[in-house]
């Protein structure tokens, strides 16, 4: 069988003027960031990106908005990251709405699986209210469910996905690692075409089965991103300048 | 002690030994320094884990192990990781017991108001988990300092801004008074050492009943 392993820019040659992309990660960690810095070496433009926050301030993602590169982002937030406030309170970002995370994730798991959308019961009385969402396709729909109101939060689905995962076999079987597994897995089947980015390739049989997070039949594209150790120290380094992490004297 | 030292302080006194609990950034996760003794908690982040400890060493800190606010963490014995989904799915269904939530405003129909300002003439800066928090969490209460920097009173007769969360407020704290919210109405239960009921009312907007059991903050 063919192996899925290849270089960043052969997998990124999907990734064009005005791609919709899936990226995963929550607020950049377990982001796939050696990717997302080639999508910004790339310049690719007119970009709707749909993740679950915008990302960190200086770093990954907001590197993305810095450059104008993204029409549309479909978000549960644009704060945090002051690039994504900036070009979002200049006008340069279209956030059409904000979803509860809950509801955002539900609705990448709808696309994921194949079903049309979700029901959801959060913020019915609140993100229904007329005025608050001004640039609206068409207005949220309300439906009574055996009592319960419910939103119609139809389903996300995006033409190239993005993960970031622990390791990869040459089939594209991938385990995570820890927290950063977060919406990754959810991620990696809501895309047409999947690309994930990992700490380590290993051969086929090293991942056991059962710890397998998503399915090779899933990715299309594994890349080499920073190892363990260098993704380590990137974080490090990003923590420390934030404040977030301390050097004992 | 400074007004935010106060509030965090007063707020751990509402935390319950075995209690899973997620708690908000700045004042409310500093309530956390000041659990009474006896008292553990299981943390709830909402990126991905049941059972968070403290921040890790430089040379320990692990880059795939983060909080909700994307902060190096550490993962003590007994801790879980969870998917997105099914974390938020916990938030929503109500898993978690109790939470500890800053607020823009909070009004005393217990509607709370904490994702949104107009900036530019745009709402900013989103929502994140805060909905589904305020959705499914059996004890919500809110931290904030009692009036803004104009003196203006943020416990409303009833918010205005975008509500985060309807009817579901249970306690309010700020530096100067401790109320529950029942219904329609709140129930002033404390007051900070030094200030009288009058004081109180003059500097809150929402109508208020003094509680039979009323007493002075303990601070």
């Amino acid at each position: 069988m063919k192996s899925k392993v290849m270089s960043i820019d052969d997998a990124l040659s999907v990734v064009k003027d005005g791609t919709r992309l899936m990226l995963g990660g929550f607020i950049d960690v377990g982001s796939p960031i050696m990717c997302i810095e080639k999508i910004v070496e790339k310049g690719v433009k007119d970009l709707t990106l749909i993740a679950v926050t915008p990302g960190m301030t200086g770093f990954g993602k907001s590197m993305l908005y810095k450059n104008k590169q993204v029409k549309e982002l479909i978000s549960s937030h644009v704060g945090t990251s002051a690039e994504s406030t900036k070009e979002y309170l200049e006008g340069e970002l279209l956030m059409k709405e904000f979803f509860p995370m809950g509801t955002w994730i539900e609705k990448v798991r709808a696309g994921a699986m194949g079903l049309g959308g979700v029901l959801v019961p959060v913020g019915v009385g609140i993100l229904d209210q007329p005025g608050l969402f001004e640039n609206l396709d068409k207005p949220k729909k309300v439906i009574d469910v055996d009592g319960i109101k419910c939103f119609v939060e139809p389903a996300l689905t995006a033409e190239v996905a993005i993960v970031k995962a622990w390791r990869a076999d040459e089939l594209g079987n991938l385990e995570y690692r820890s927290t950063s597994l977060n919406d990754n897995a959810d991620v990696a089947m809501a895309g047409k075409y999947t690309i994930a980015e990992v700490n380590e390739i290993v051969p086929v049989g090293t991942i056991s089965p059962e710890k397998v997070g998503t399915p090779g039949v899933f990715v299309n594209a594994i890349v080499q991103g920073q190892t363990v150790e260098q993704q380590d120290k990137t974080y490090r380094e990003l923590w420390l300048s934030q404040g977030k992490l301390n050097i004992e004297e | 002690m400074n007004i935010r030292e106060i509030i965090a302080k007063r707020a751990a006194l509402e935390l319950n030994d075995g209690e899973v609990a997620n708690l908000g950034f700045g004042m409310p996760t500093q309530a956390v320094n000041y659990l009474p003794e006896g008292v553990s908690l299981i943390m709830h982040t909402e990126n991905g884990a049941f059972g968070i400890g403290p921040k890790p060493k430089y040379e320990e800190a692990n880059s795939d192990v983060s909080n909700a606010g994307s902060e190096p963490v550490t993962l003590p014995p007994g801790a879980a990781i969870m998917s997105l989904g099914t974390s938020l799915g916990a938030m929503r269904n109500g898993y978690i017991d109790v939470t500890i939530l800053g607020a823009l405003e909070v009004d005393q129909k217990g509607n709370i108001a904490n994702w949104a300002v107009k900036r530019k003439g745009l709402w900013w800066p989103g929502i994140g988990g805060a909905m589904d928090l305020t959705h499914g969490t059996k004890k919500i209460v809110v931290t904030l300092t009692h009036t803004d920097k104009y003196g203006n009173s943020k416990i409303k007769k009833e918010v205005n801004l975008p509500k985060t969360g309807i009817n579901c407020v249970k306690t309010i704290i700020t530096e100067k008074a401790v109320f529950d919210v029942g219904d329609d109405i709140l129930i002033l239960r404390e007051i900070a050492p030094g200030l009288t009921i009058e004081e109180i009312k003059e500097i809150t907007e929402a109508d208020f009943i003094v509680s039979e059991d009323f007493k002075e903050m303990e601070i």
